[in-house]
C-alpha cells in the first residue's frame, strides 16, 4: 500500500484498522506521533507557562525560509529549517532582552520575513518541488527510520535536560529577576531554552507541518492545565493528551481518508473543547451543591 | 559601629539613558530598618534595583564592604504572574541555591528547611497548591518565605502591603520587627502612615534621596526634602503619623 497525497489510497472501514498496523509506514507514524507528543509536552509546557506562544509561532514560520533556501541549494530542507529555527529563536530572545525594539513587532518581522524568503527560494528552484506541501501541512505517513532516530535522540536529550535542570528552568521562567538576584545565570538558561525550542519545533514540523505545529505545543498543554496548575504534572498529562489526540487523528485519517496532520490537530482541539465543557459542567454543579 | 553592608556613593541611574535617580548617597548597616517612601515614579523601586544589582549605575559607586551580602528580595506582587503553573513549595524552594550547579537539586537539609519554613509560616496546608489559588496575604507570605529561606543578611521588600488585608499587614510588620534582630531590612511603601512606627529610619526618594535618621517626619520636613507624599491622600486620617511627636 502506497500513501497518497492525503496518506491513504482509499477510505477503509474501521474494522480493518488492526490490519494497517502491520504496515511499516503506519508504525512509523504512530512512533513519530508518540515521540512528538512527548517532546512537545515538555517544550510546550515551558512555552505556554512563559506565555511565549507568539514567539514560538514566529520561530516556526521563519523555518520556512530555511527550507526554501536549502531546496534552492540542493541541501536537506530540515537542515535549513534547523539553522533558521535556532537563529530566529535565539534572535528573538536577544531582541526581547534588549527591549530596543518592541518584541511583538520583532516577532512579526521574523515571522513574515522567513515565509517571504521561503517562497522566493522555492519559486526560484528549477523544477517541481513535490514535498513543499508536506512542509506546510506535514506528512507523518512518510516519516523514515532516520527521522525517527533523530526525533528519539532529541526527545531523550530534552528529557534528561529537563530532569537535571528542572529547577533553574522553572525558576528563570517564573521570575527571572529573582533568579538573577539569586545568582542563577538567567540569560544562559533562556538562550539554551531558545535553542531547544527552535530544534523541537523543526523536528515536529515533520508530523503536522509548519502551519499546524504550533498547536502541538499549546493545545495539549492548555488542556492539561484545565486539571492541574503544577508544572511537573502538566508535562506528563500534556504528553498523554497529545498522544490520545494524535491516535484519534491518525485513525480518522485512515478511515476517512483525510490529511493526518490536520486530523491530529482537529482531535486535539476537540479533546480540549470537550474537557473544557466537562470542567465547566462539574464546576457549575459543585457551586450549585455548595451554594 | 559594624561595617556597612552596602554603600551607595553619589549614584545616578535610570533606564535607557534617562536618569531617574541622581546623586544618591546611602549606607545600609546590619541592624538597619529603613523605610523608603516617596511619590510614584520617584525612583523607590529603581533604588532597590541598583542595590540588588539588577540595574547598572550611570555614575557613582555601589560597594559592599564585607562582600555582597546574602539578599532576600520580595518584589511587588503585581510583578508576579499568578497564572504560572508553580506550587507554593516550589516558589519557596527557589529561594535556595542548589549546592551543585551542574546538578541543581536541593540537598536533604535544604528540603527539610523548606518544610520547616512552610510550617512556620502556616503555609503547610497550601504547600502543593498552585500560587494562582492563594489569597493576597498567602501569596505575600509565600514570597516572603522565598526571600527568607536562605537566611539573608539583607532583606528588601517592595510594597509588601498591597493587596493584603489589614490583619495580615499587622502580622507582617510584627514578623519584620522580629526579623530585624537578625538582618538589615529595607522596606518600600507608599504608606508612610503605617510603616513609620515600625522602621528605624526613613529615606525619602523623589529623583534624589534624603535620609532621615529617625522614623518621625513632619510635613514641613517632607516639603524640605521635596518628597510630596501622595500617601497623604491614602487612609481616613492622613495626619496621624506625619506629625512629629513631642519627644522629638
Amino acid at each position: 500500500m502506497v500513501p497518497s497525497r492525503t496518506g491513504f489510497s482509499k477510505p477503509i472501514a474501521m474494522s480493518d484498522f488492526l490490519s494497517i498496523l502491520q504496515y511499516q509506514f503506519f508504525q512509523n507514524a504512530i512512533i513519530t506521533a508518540v515521540l512528538t507528543s512527548i517532546l512537545a509536552a515538555m517544550i510546550g509546557t515551558y512555552i505556554v507557562s512563559r506565555k511565549i506562544v507568539f514567539i514560538a509561532g514566529g520561530i516556526t514560520h521563519s523555518c520556512f525560509g530555511g527550507i526554501g533556501m536549502a531546496y534552492y541549494m540542493g541541501l536537506n530542507p530540515f537542515l535549513g529549517a534547523a539553522v533558521f529555527g535556532v537563529i530566529s529563536s535565539v534572535g528573538i530572545e536577544w531582541v526581547s532582552s534588549r527591549a530596543k525594539v518592541r518584541e511583538d513587532s520583532a516577532i512579526a518581522i521574523i515571522w513574515s520575513f522567513g515565509m517571504a524568503v521561503g517562497i522566493i527560494f522555492v519559486f526560484m528552484t528549477p523544477g517541481y518541488t513535490p514535498n513543499l506541501m508536506s512542509f506546510l501541512f506535514g506528512n507523518i505517513l512518510a516519516v523514515g527510520k532516520a527521522d525517527i532516530y533523530l526525533l528519539l535522540a532529541f526527545t531523550v536529550l530534552t528529557m534528561i535536560f529537563f530532569l537535571v535542570f528542572f529547577r533553574p528552568l522553572l525558576h528563570t521562567a517564573f521570575d527571572p529577576e529573582f533568579s538573577t538576584v539569586m545568582g542563577v545565570p538567567v540569560r544562559f538558561y533562556r538562550y539554551l531554552m531558545s535553542v531547544f525550542i527552535g530544534l523541537a519545533i523543526v523536528l515536529s514540523i515533520r508530523s503536522v507541518g509548519i502551519i499546524l505545529v504550533l498547536s502541538m505545543f499549546t493545545i495539549p498543554q492548555m488542556t492539561a492545565m484545565l486539571f492541574t496548575r503544577n508544572f511537573t504534572r502538566v508535562i506528563p498529562l500534556a504528553a498523554i493528551l497529545g498522544i490520545t489526540g494524535s491516535m484519534a487523528g491518525l485513525m480518522s485519517a485512515y478511515s476517512l481518508n483525510i490529511p493526518a496532520g490536520a486530523a491530529i490537530i482537529f482531535f486535539q482541539t476537540l479533546q480540549f473543547l470537550l474537557l473544557k465543557l466537562l470542567v465547566l459542567f462539574l464546576e457549575t454543579r459543585r457551586r450549585g451543591a455548595t451554594g | 559601629m559594624e561595617k556597612p553592608l552596602v554603600v551607595l556613593k553619589d549614584v545616578s541611574t535610570g533606564y535607557d539613558g534617562d536618569i531617574v535617580l541622581r546623586g544618591v548617597n546611602l549606607e545600609v548597616h546590619p541592624e538597619d530598618f529603613i523605610g523608603v517612601i516617596g511619590p510614584n515614579g520617584g525612583g523607590k523601586t529603581t533604588l532597590i534595583r541598583v542595590i540588588l544589582g539588577l540595574l547598572p549605575v550611570f555614575s557613582g559607586t555601589v560597594k559592599f564592604p564585607g562582600g555582597r551580602p546574602g539578599t532576600g528580595y520580595l518584589p511587588q506582587v503585581s510583578q508576579i504572574d499568578k497564572s504560572f503553573p508553580i506550587t507554593v513549595r516550589e516558589v519557596v524552594s527557589s529561594g535556595f541555591k542548589a549546592p551543585r550547579p551542574w546538578f541543581p537539586h536541593l540537598s536533604k537539609q535544604q528540603k527539610q528547611r523548606v518544610n520547616d519554613m512552610l510550617a512556620e509560616a502556616g503555609l503547610m496546608a497550601n504547600a502543593n497548591r498552585p500560587i494562582g489559588e492563594l489569597s493576597g496575604g498567602q501569596l505575600q507570605k509565600t514570597l516572603l518565605c522565598r526571600a527568607l529561606i536562605n537566611k539573608p543578611g539583607l532583606l528588601i521588600l517592595d510594597e509588601p502591603n498591597t493587596f493584603v488585608d489589614k490583619g495580615f499587614e499587622q502580622d507582617l510588620y510584627r514578623w519584620l520587627q522580629e526579623l530585624n534582630r537578625q538582618m538589615a531590612i529595607i522596606l518600600i511603601s507608599h504608606d508612610i502612615g503605617t510603616i513609620s512606627p515600625i522602621v528605624k529610619t526613613i529615606a525619602c526618594v523623589n529623583g534624589t534621596l534624603h535620609y532621615h535618621p529617625s522614623n518621625q517626619l513632619s510635613e514641613e520636613l517632607l516639603k524640605v526634602y521635596n518628597c510630596p507624599v501622595d500617601i497623604i491622600a491614602h487612609g481616613p486620617i492622613p495626619h496621624r503619623v506625619l506629625k512629629a511627636h513631642s519627644h522629638e
